[in-house]
């Protein structure tokens, strides 16, 4: 099944869901949230249980549901800005995940037997941070090539 | 006079054959709505669907509402794929997954409808069966009104804008629902009701007929491979050495100086209608 939006496109493998939306515009109030007058920006959840309803940018509130077999991807795209900034020096979509990159430290918000992974990556002129949790750090081995056939799937494009 | 006369008997006629109109028209509304279970009897059993009811798929069906299509194969379930209010592309899975989904067709601007959107703005206390999530669908943005549906979307329920998922369902109308087994994505029951008690109580006994289903097949103790076997072999045996079933060599032999009269109560003389013998040996 297909998800489509801002250039963004995924085919998603039975069992997967997933959302593509803009970011709310923050008021800046939050400076974490961004600074007032920022265009918002998509973010893309896709997951392989089901998505609640309230969550946050990077997962906050589908992690806290994820079960021992649950993966979450997160696709966040940063602004014009961040395209050339050697952090998002990688170029194409990460695919070939392995299980050594996660750790429970990588999580935004560390949760028993959770890990995380984030790589940072510019396509089609955008800049992205790719951030993959998983419901089991011991499952990794079973788990993370779910995650990278999902991010096989996916395709960017100028937005 | 002659001319009133038959002026008169002209709109008495037409009067008699109006009269006899709205009877027979007032005869078949209430043949309708006994049928749709509205008759005057407010205890009255609603008459079940010809053919008789099937198991988990009838629902209490609103007269302004028509009955789900009579197939045995659904053909329309599939994963929902639209727009989202927040969310500008939205899928959810309903086949292929551990959980069942009710699947609620609603829109805007269908007063029924709204006693739904009430109900699931507690979500809490919708009471659904354990291990079944809510889905709400309406028509796509270009039917229906982002706005008016932003303000009616319950908080923490998944809500999708999607007419190709109507199309896909072949919903007949608003409100509707169907219960989709996740699994094996075959639906356990579909229709409407006028509240979300109703239609709540019925989906329950659609699960519940199904759990009892797996929950009975669950406790079947199925005999261990040694056993089975073991009696295999037992009858391969048996049949080799000429022993069929219901050889009486297969029943506890008796000796006949034990068999004492008094062990029967029955009279010899009077024959042996009931059971057999061994043969007696010869003394």
């Amino acid at each position: 099944m297909k998800v489509s939006s801002h250039g963004i496109e995924t085919d998603l493998p039975p069992g997967w869901e997933g959302r593509i939306s803009l970011r709310r515009a923050p008021d800046g109030h939050d400076r974490a949230l961004g600074s007032a007058g920022e265009v918002p920006n998509p973010v893309v959840h896709l997951a392989n249980f089901p998505l609640p309803e309230q969550r946050g940018d990077f997962g906050s509130g589908a992690v806290d549901v994820m079960g021992s077999g649950d993966v979450l991807v997160v696709l966040f795209e940063y602004g014009p800005e961040s395209v050339g900034q050697a952090l998002f020096d990688r170029q194409g979509i990460p695919t070939a995940l392995r299980p050594a990159m996660f750790s429970g430290s990588a999580l935004q918000r560390t949760l028993p037997s959770q890990a995380g992974c984030q790589v940072f990556f510019t396509t089609a002129g955008r800049a992205f941070c790719c951030y993959v949790v998983l419901g089991r750090h011991d499952e990794a081995a079973r788990l993370v090539p779910k995650a990278n056939t999902t991010l096989r799937a996916t395709r960017i494009g100028p937005r | 006079m002659t001319v009133v006369v038959v002026v008169e008997g002209v709109v008495i006629a037409l009067l008699a054959l109006l009269v006899v109109g709205l009877l027979r028209s007032h005869a078949e509304i209430l043949r309708r709505l006994h049928q749709l279970g509205a008759g005057l009897e407010p205890d009255e059993a609603p008459a079940p669907p010809p053919g008789g009811p099937r198991p988990g798929r009838d629902f209490q069906v609103m007269p302004q509402v028509p009955s789900p299509p009579d197939r045995e194969a659904f053909g329309g379930v599939a994963d929902i794929a639209g727009a989202g209010v927040d969310d500008d592309a939205v899928t959810v899975r309903v086949t292929g997954v551990e959980h069942d989904t009710i699947v609620a067709f609603l829109s805007a601007g269908c007063l029924t409808c709204q006693r739904f959107w009430d109900a699931f703005r507690k979500p809490k206390k919708l009471g659904l069966p354990a291990g079944v999530r809510l889905v709400v669908v309406t028509k796509g943005r270009h039917e229906e009104s982002p706005t008016a549906i932003g303000r009616l979307a319950p908080p923490g329920i998944p809500l999708v804008m999607s007419s190709d998922a109507w199309v896909d369902y072949d919903v007949p109308g608003s409100p509707y629902f169907v219960l989709v087994h996740g699994p094996s994505g075959r639906v356990r029951g579909e229709g409407t009701g006028p509240d979300w008690e109703q239609v709540s109580s019925l989906l329950n006994q659609a699960s519940g007929d199904s759990a009892a289903d797996a929950d009975l097949a669950g406790r079947r103790v199925r005999k261990p491979v040694s056993d089975a076997e073991r009696e295999a072999r037992v009858d391969r045996e048996l049949l080799a050495a000429g022993v069929r079933p219901g050889d009486p060599s297969l029943y506890e032999a008796t000796d006949p100086a034990d068999h004492d009269e008094g062990d029967h109560d029955h009279d010899h003389a009077a024959g042996h209608d009931g059971h057999d013998h061994p043969e007696a040996a010869s003394s």
